[in-house]
């Protein structure tokens, strides 16, 4: 110490006594450690050190016993070489098309990590601007589908690639050598690339022929467009412009032609309820469209013709053109006057369309627009529609060769017709005796089996393609993943047995650069379309180019419809339909919304999604009217025998409002096998009912007269998520006619006042909220499967969907109300107190006040409500879970926590909305729900962004909590604050009609904050005091009024 | 010291305090009759049954029940209201009518107390095994935890009834303990070998001081005044489950005083059903007389107008409310699906005590047996139609569902008869199925023992 060159202080220097008892102690006062364990039993003796020795061997202990509860240990391998664009965590958005359909909707495809999560509309692009339908946003889940093929097969045997192209080159050209047929037999194909490269093909095989084939065929549009207007196409129908919208059997809302176009078309003319378009929708079982429509009359198919007639005449006789015999109509006649005379009304500016597959129907429809002046407004025969291509008449002659042993080769891309074509057995064995038959199918198909080869195609996720979906509309698909199996792209493959040594990537590319001057094509690639404006067009579609006008320039009609002579051999033709077939049980084919024509029928979140009308899932059905079931002694739940056509089948029924009387329905697209995990078929979920089409008159007929249908034994319960279909005389629901609503706007606001006993909350930031406009809402079911696909909502089967227990986040509650028709059947005044339980007879649980009668059950209106979490200001659920797993945000939000969640329902109880969803079982890997949730290839499509929620916890609606901390993020990182429209949960962001707007109610300007001031907005529920963030604005019905009718 | 000419005595049969020791510890210290063993096998059987239900429902997820995304209670709630109220009576019989001084209670309180501990475990196994994770069943209770500030919601009824039901149970395992105690030391004083060991394990030193039954009085008067308002606080808590929610048919404020006099008329239900049973099986009619069904007839005539009148209420108010979802819920309890358990709820509570009027039918006892097992199975179906009738069908249409159990509910629910029935065996073949030293307090002065020769 003393010999210190440096001290501190002069204590140091002098090194007095204290100082150096001081210094000995690291703390200059000690703690009284002594002291304070003092008490008179014991006396604490320990040191510093004896306190580290304890403590070291407290926290190993704890280290070591907290060691002994296992924490999994996952590896996580990093990237070697980065690749270029993809930061984990960070999605990637590419532009695309959607394939689902021949519609052409443009998409965005979200990738993470190379994978694709999820898919949306492109909000650019002409066709769909943003929306998206359910098919749409369920192709993706195909993409990770256990039925595809993993590799080329020849017979069941796989195939080395090269050695098939061996193969099928040398059977291609002894086929061609002996001048046989070789056929490619696809769906539409409005590819211009796609076309190119079957060109290619037939260049190196000149007896190559093209078939396209529609399951659900729009031909007869095709064929009576040609006879009318001398132009084989499908028009550009133009909803949004016609007032008056006149449908017969056309689901142009649900599965006709286009339907997210149209949707989009037809809410555009009718949110703003003021001057809104009136609908008017004639048909036989209770359609999408048709429980929208405004008026909805039930006819029988055969009654179609007639009903059509009258309608020409009535307008014939109002622009002195001749009349056609008609026979008079049975049933509510001032219908047809009225239609008359509001189609007059509007002339040019109204639009009747059919859905009908009868050449003379479509001859007749043509005939009503052209007198109404609306070729040339309304449809629009110059922006054609090439969303469905196929040709009747050329597919029949094709099976006729086949079954002549005309046709050498027959390559089957696209198309399944020994699944869906009415006669398959016989498709089947003219198959058999072409020489060589492939495949180019994604996944397991039935005329796959049937064929020699198969060259699995790429999912369309893996391709690279092109589309016209409408004239001089063009679209890209791009890959947005590498490809998951063995597989080729279809258009490839053509190409390599033409001889053609180029990847299908460079022909589009070359194909394009050679069409088009000036092509940017990776910019394109990014923008995803392009409208022909912009540049020259693609080979194909010069002659399109001459005409590719704006719309609004077409002012002079299209030429007049032919000779009347031919107008009175239609008149006879359907005379003689209504009269061969009046008694008879006729059976009406259609497609479901979800399941369609049944091309994704193994896809789960499709089989899953309830129809919207009768809220079944996971089959198909007869449905009958309830007339027509007490006649027969028919009961929900009872197998019936049913024959028609070519098929003798049980199937389960059930009794359907609005079917018309003395007529059936069932929906094609079911009776494919489920596969498992193994990708192997499973159940066979539904009936194949293709059989009962027919070919009649020159096209394929979805209607079959003269069935038989008896009650079989057994019975057989349909999985519904919707189980009473009234409205019990509540308000939730809120409807009324057009002039109430104008003689009275305040029609939905009810005056509520609720005592609280809670404080109110204060919202100083954000207070989400939601609007929900029922009036552009349409049930077409398309946010269902989006949240399904955001929210990893598990599929959960038709077994558990007859126990209540789907887990659906999204829902659309659907209502029937009973039409009132009054005395000389015209009006349909709609009564919102007019109610009851839908079974007419013995239960009668309602307070219904009136008897009602089984007629009055076909005249029903339908009501769709989408129902989520309405995540109330005082919601029931927090107050009364025991352990805080439900809880409210600062920004309105009801969360869940679901660590925390015990499992004790009383959440689920309380909730008076019932949206709230339980995990019964674990919903993934569990082989008892065998679906993609439990196989590692269905994980892909696992949303990383939401967690998958384990067995006995509570879920629901979280209005897309993940994508608006996502919006915040990015607003934060530049610098600015949220704006308008930065957050859109899902189900907003695909709705066709735009019917959601979500959005900060504190923002002043937001759409959601004007939303909730509007005249027709109301809480459901209301009056019990939950205070929820989701606004409905009233349905406003169109109907005839009573000035009307007289 | 209770005796009077104008008084009927609590014991007949002129029996001496040695002829009770010897009658109430016969069974315990001769072998089980075959009565008692086919019993016992039988309670086991349905309690293996029901422990493996309970297993099978823990290890696949609560889907093995037959609820639903409306109906999120059924069974489960319903049996654990329906067993809570089962043990109401032995609170009663032991806290309130001892405050009371109600003597007629010596006969039957131990049994009607050993009832309500094994109802209490019974109910207990249904709020934790509905739970979806049942593993992670003690976050309901407030524990410090390391997860910041995280703890369990004072505002939640559920939590509540964790407090009650566990302080319940804990109040009334002690109580019955307590009151055995004497007993058991008689037990344990008359047996020999092993068994002598355990009773004298069992019975803490008791040595019949008079410093010792000083304590025990104390301690009993102290034990009956803590369990007094929890006869009317559990049953009050069990019912705002229901009454401080929203749904149509439980939000109702008459709920505290309609479940706790629904509880204490199940429970005089059962304690009838199994007294009836036990004295004749166990020759104890001298014990358990005409007197003590009488007055318990009464009680249950009593409770059962009060639950009546409660239905009665609970209409009126639906209607004068003009609230239309409160009058369909009651509507749809009348003439909905489930019609059939609101007319048995009906018939069983209501109508069928009423003939208790009836001194025949209150002095019969196995037409009291009858209306007994009728009164327990009512008080079931009104749970099931608070709980079921009200959630199936509440404000959305669109939701409305029908429910219907499973085998694995009905498995549970048999299991727990099977174990409150084995708990009840053993406690029989065991203890003293009757206070030896509390029915001796209510006899004469011994010196008065043979009435016949003393006159007054």
């Amino acid at each position: 110490m003393s010999n210190n060159q440096y001290w501190k202080g002069l204590e140091e220097l002098n090194n007095s006594p204290e100082f150096l008892q001081r210094k000995s102690n690291e703390f200059m006062e000690g703690i009284p450690m002594n002291e304070a364990f003092k008490e008179e039993t014991y006396e604490l003796s320990s040191t510093r050190r004896d306190f580290l020795k304890y403590f070291g061997f407290t926290v190993s202990s704890a280290a070591i016993l907290a060691a002994c509860n296992k924490a999994p240990i996952r590896n996580v391998i990093p990237y070697t070489f980065k690749p270029a664009d993809v930061v984990p965590g960070v999605a990637n958005w590419y532009s695309s098309t959607c394939n689902a359909c021949g519609a052409g909707c443009g998409t965005i495809v979200k990738v993470r990590e190379g994978r694709p999560v999820k898919i949306e509309g492109n909000p650019d692009h002409k066709m769909n601007n943003g929306a998206l339908c359910a098919v749409g946003h369920a192709e993706l889940l195909s993409l990770y589908d256990k039925a595809r093929y993993e590799g080329p097969l020849k017979g069941t045997e796989s195939i080395a690639i090269t050695d098939l192209d061996k193969e099928i080159t040398k059977t291609l050209d002894e086929v061609n050598a002996a001048g046989n047929g070789i056929v490619v037999l696809s769906s539409s194909i409005n590819s211009p690339s796609t076309l190119a490269a079957i060109r290619e093909f037939a260049k190196k095989y000149p007896t190559t022929k093209h078939v396209q084939y529609e399951e659900f065929s729009s031909y007869a549009i095709i064929a009576a467009n040609e006879k009318s207007f001398g132009k084989a196409v499908i028009p550009g129908y133009r909803f949004d412009r016609a007032k008056v919208i006149v449908s017969f059997g056309a689901d142009f809302l649900g599965t006709w032609i286009s339907p997210v176009q149209f949707t989009q078309q037809y809410t555009a003319g009718r949110k703003a309820v003021n001057g809104m378009s009136r609908h008017i929708q004639f048909e036989t079982n209770l359609s999408l469209t048709g429980s929208n429509a405004d008026v909805r009359i039930p006819i029988t198919p055969s009654q179609e013709g007639v009903y059509l007639l009258n309608l020409y005449n009535k307008i014939a006789a109002s622009t002195g053109a001749p009349t056609l015999a008609a026979a008079a109509i049975e049933g509510p006649v001032n219908m047809v006057e009225n239609t008359a005379k509001e189609l007059l009304a509007n002339k040019g500016k109204s639009l009747v369309v059919s859905g009908s597959n009868d050449i003379d129907v479509q001859l007749l429809v043509n005939a009503i627009n052209s007198a109404l002046g609306n070729v040339g407004s309304t449809i629009d025969l110059n922006n054609y529609s090439k969303q469905k291509m196929s040709n009747d008449a050329e597919m029949e002659q094709f099976v006729s060769d086949l079954n002549d042993g005309k046709i050498g080769a027959v390559i089957v891309y696209g198309a399944n017709p020994s699944y869906n074509y009415y006669n398959a057995e016989k498709f089947k064995a003219g198959l058999k005796k072409a020489k060589l038959a492939i495949s180019l199918a994604t996944a397991h198909d039935e005329t796959a089996m049937d064929c020699g080869y198969v060259m699995p195609d790429h999912h369309s996720f893996e391709s690279w393609n092109d589309h016209e979906a409408m004239a001089g509309q063009y679209s890209l698909t791009q890959p947005t993943i590498h490809p998951i199996f063995n597989t080729r792209q279809a258009q490839e493959s053509l190409l390599v047995w033409a001889g053609v040594a180029k990847d299908y990537y460079s022909f589009i590319k070359e194909n394009w650069a050679a069409n088009v001057k000036d092509l940017n094509f990776n910019a394109l690639v990014e923008k995803g379309f392009m409208d022909s404006g912009s540049a020259s067009v693609v080979e194909d579609l010069k002659p399109t180019t001459k005409d590719a006008v704006k719309i609004a320039a077409v002012t002079s009609v299209a030429p007049a419809v032919e000779a009347k002579a031919d107008l009175n051999t239609v008149a006879a033709n359907l005379a003689k339909v209504d009269a061969d077939n009046k008694g008879k049980l006729q059976v009406v084919l259609y497609k479901k919304v979800g399941v369609r024509e049944g091309r994704l029928s193994n896809n789960p979140w499709l089989q899953e999604l309830p129809d919207p009308i009768s809220k079944v899932t996971w089959d198909n059905y007869v449905a009958s009217s309830i007339v027509f079931a007490s006649k027969n002694n028919l009961e929900d739940g009872n197998l019936v025998s049913l024959k028609a056509g070519n098929v003798a089948t049980e199937i389960a029924f059930l009794r359907q409002p609005g079917q018309a009387n003395n007529t059936v329905s069932i929906a094609v697209g079911y009776g494919r096998p489920r596969f498992d995990k193994e990708g192997v078929a499973a159940e066979v979920v539904g009936k194949n009912v293709y059989g009962m089409v027919t070919f009649a008159n020159g096209s394929f007929s979805y209607t079959s007269y003269g069935a038989s249908i008896e009650k079989a034994k057994g019975s057989y319960t349909l999985a519904q998520t919707q189980t009473h279909h009234t409205l019990e005389g509540r308000d939730h629901y809120r409807s009324t006619s057009l002039s109430k609503f104008t003689a009275n706007p305040k029609t939905f606001q009810k005056q509520v006042e609720v005592i609280s006993l809670w404080e109110d909350r204060d919202y100083r930031g954000h207070k989400w909220v939601m609007a929900v406009d029922l009036n552009a809402c349409t049930g077409c079911g398309s946010c269902v499967v989006a949240c399904n696909n955001e929210n990893n909502v598990p599929v959960v089967g038709r077994d558990q969907v007859m126990r209540g227990r789907e887990m659906h986040w999204m829902r659309i509650d659907r209502y029937f109300t009973f039409n009132e028709f009054t005395q000389d059947g015209s009006a349909d005044r709609y009564r919102a107190d007019f109610y009851k339980d839908l079974k007419v007879d013995s239960n009668n649980d309602g307070d219904a006040n009136e008897k009602i009668t089984e007629e009055a059950f076909e005249n029903v209106s339908v009501g769709f409500q989408p129902m989520m979490c309405q995540h109330c200001g005082h919601a029931p659920c927090e107050s009364v879970c025991p352990v805080l797993a439900t809880t409210h945000s600062g920004e309105g939000l009801n969360q869940m926590t679901y660590n925390r969640c015990i499992g004790t329902k009383y959440c689920a109880n309380n909730c008076p909305y019932k949206v709230r969803r339980f995990n019964w079982y674990r919903f993934n890997d569990n082989d008892n729900f065998d679906f993609h949730f439990n196989n590692d290839l269905g994980k892909m499509v696992i949303n990383p962004d939401v967690t998958v929620r384990t067995r006995g916890v509570m879920e629901k609606c979280s209005f897309c909590i993940q994508r608006i901390q996502d919006a915040k993020l990015l607003a934060k990182r530049e610098n600015r604050g949220m704006a308008d429209g930065d957050v859109k949960t899902a189900c907003q962001q695909t709705c066709p009609s735009g019917a959601i707007v979500f959005g900060d109610v504190n923002d002043v300007n937001s759409d959601v904050h004007k939303l909730f001031n509007n005249e027709r907005s109301y809480h459901v529920l209301e009056d019990i005091g939950v205070q929820p963030s989701v606004k409905y604005m009233g349905k406003v019905r169109n109907t005839f009024d009573e000035k009307q009718n007289s | 010291m209770y005796e009077s000419p104008i008084r009927e005595p609590l014991v007949t049969g002129g029996k001496t305090y040695h002829n009770i020791t010897d009658d109430i510890c016969r069974p315990i210290e001769n072998k089980p009759s075959t009565q008692w063993r086919v019993g016992f096998t039988i309670s086991a059987i349905l309690a293996a049954i029901g422990v493996y239900s309970i297993a099978y429902t823990s290890f696949k997820g609560i889907g093995v029940w037959g609820i639903n995304k409306t109906v999120g209670w059924a069974w489960d709630i319903t049996n654990f209201v329906w067993w809570i109220g089962i043990g109401h009576a032995g609170t009663l019989i032991s806290a309130i009518l001892l405050l009371f001084r109600q003597k007629w209670r010596t006969g039957v309180n131990r049994s009607a107390e050993a009832m309500t501990i094994f109802a209490v475990v019974c109910a207990g196994l249904f709020p934790i095994f509905h739970m979806g994770r049942v593993w992670l069943a003690y976050f309901v209770l407030p524990l410090p935890n390391a997860f910041g500030s995280l703890w369990v919601n004072f505002n939640s009824p559920l939590l509540w009834d964790v407090f009650a039901i566990s302080t319940y149970f804990s109040v009334s395992l002690l109580f019955w303990y307590i009151g055995l105690i004497p007993d058991i030391a008689t037990v344990r004083d008359r047996a020999t070998g092993k068994a002598r060991k355990v009773y004298a394990f069992l019975a803490v030193g008791w040595n019949g001081s008079t410093r010792n039954w000083a304590r025990y009085e104390l301690v009993c008067l102290i034990l009956a005044g803590i369990s007094t308002p929890l006869v009317l606080s559990v049953h009050t808590i069990v019912s705002m489950d229901f009454a401080t929610s929203v749904v149509p048919g439980w939000h109702t404020t008459i709920f505290p005083p309609y479940f706790v006099a629904g509880a204490i008329f199940s429970g005089f239900g059962m304690v009838l059903t199994l007294l009836l049973v036990a004295r004749k099986v166990m020759n104890y009619e001298n014990y358990i007389t005409i007197g003590h069904i009488e007055a318990m007839c009464k009680v249950i005539m009593l409770t059962g107008s009060m639950v009546g009148l409660a239905y009665i209420t609970e209409f009126f108010v639906a209607w004068y409310s003009g609230v239309q979802y409160e009058q369909y819920a009651f509507l749809n309890r009348m003439t909905g699906p489930y019609w059939w358990a609101y007319w048995s709820m009906m018939t069983c509570n209501v109508i069928a005590p009423q003939v208790f009027w009836n001194k025949w039918a209150r002095t019969t006892p196995w037409f009291v047996f009858l209306i007994a097992a009728v009164v327990n199975v009512g008080m079931w179906f009104e749970r099931f139609v608070i709980i079921v009738t009200s959630l199936h069908r509440d404000y959305l249409p669109s939701s409305w569902i029908d429910y219907s159990p499973t085998i694995t509910e009905i498995g549970i629910y048999a299991g727990t008869f099977g174990i409150f029935f084995t708990l009840y065996f053993l406690f029989s073949k065991y203890l003293p199925v009757i206070a030896i030293s509390e029915v001796k307090s209510v006899m004469p002065a011994p010196e008065r023992h043979n009435k016949e020769v003393v006159a007054h």
